[in-house]
């Protein structure tokens, strides 16, 4: 449901509760009782389900992890203008979608991956308004990048499976889907977000959103 | 106090706190920082609830009218 929609939904149950504050009396009839029901049951309890479905979803949003200062410079990583850069790369050709760009690789694909990532998003609220939030160059991942949420795309995709340099030692490619051998680790696709470590020479992509 | 005045008062603080609760789902829906949420969930969500739970609470703890209990009484 669109973001608008909800809020004349929660403005009309708003305005209907009004009525039957100012007028209680309205409940003496069969009517009045219906309505009664409708508007302090019914209709604030959907209104407040469609409301936190409506901020969930948006939670997922670039533009609501971008919203934080200390994002920012992850946000301008994005548009790098260097395919060497992962996160860059995946941004602009799509290969995640630009408008989820942050919660598709930091989300976990495990069962309980999209509750995880909720709470992880908690407790950066919780640094970030009640916290000392560190410097963008400090942030650190809670845990090692799990291979699992790269091949969750690239798995089976013939330029991960039939790459030259996956395939370049027989022990390769069953390593990184064992998870043993990071896809991000040392001489492989290790240029990130490399935040603080852009220099000087580094362009930016004006293009997308 | 008659049960019909307590009634109405029970479901006017019962509308004030849902339509408070849904005023600040309205002001979190428009305003799009990451607090929002937290803001929708731990203020909206509790007044909305408490709303609810006056307005259930107001219908089973007011004795009903007694005009309605005598017309209800079988003859005898």
């Amino acid at each position: 449901m669109p973001t608008f929609a909800i809020v004349i939904l929660v403005l009309f149950s708003a305005v209907l509760a009004g009525v039957v504050v100012v007028r209680p009396v309205i409940t003496a009839s069969r009517a009045g009782k219906i309505l009664a029901f409708g508007v302090f049951f019914f209709l604030p309890l959907f209104s407040l389900v469609a409301g936190m479905e409506n901020e969930m979803q948006r939670s997922e949003s670039t533009a609501f992890c971008l919203s934080c200062h200390v994002m920012e410079p992850y946000g301008k990583s994005l548009h790098i203008d260097d395919p060497g850069y992962l996160a860059g790369a995946h941004y602009q050709n799509h290969r995640v979608p630009a408008e989820e760009a942050c919660y598709t690789c930091h989300t976990d694909y495990a069962m309980f991956g999209t509750i995880q990532a909720k709470f992880g998003g908690l407790r950066h609220l919780y640094i970030y308004y009640l916290g000392k939030p560190p410097q963008p160059e400090d942030i650190k991942l809670y845990k090692p990048f799990n291979n699992r949420e790269c091949l969750h795309c690239h798995l089976g995709a013939r330029s991960f499976e039939q790459g030259a340099t996956h395939n370049a030692d027989p022990a390769t490619l069953p390593a990184i889907k064992a998870n043993t051998l990071s896809c991000i680790s040392s001489g492989c696709h290790d240029t990130v977000h490399n935040v603080g470590r852009w220099g000087d020479k580094v362009k930016f992509w004006d293009g997308g959103s | 106090m008659r049960s019909g005045d307590l009634m109405a008062r029970r479901l006017r603080i019962a509308g004030i706190l849902v339509i408070v609760g849904l005023l600040v789902e309205a002001l979190c829906l428009v305003w799009s920082k990451p607090i929002a949420f937290v803001v929708l969930v731990c203020i909206g969500g509790a007044l909305i609830g408490l709303g609810v739970l006056s307005f259930l609470y107001s219908l089973v703890s007011v004795p009903p009218h007694t005009a309605d209990t005598s017309r209800a009484a079988p003859d005898k």
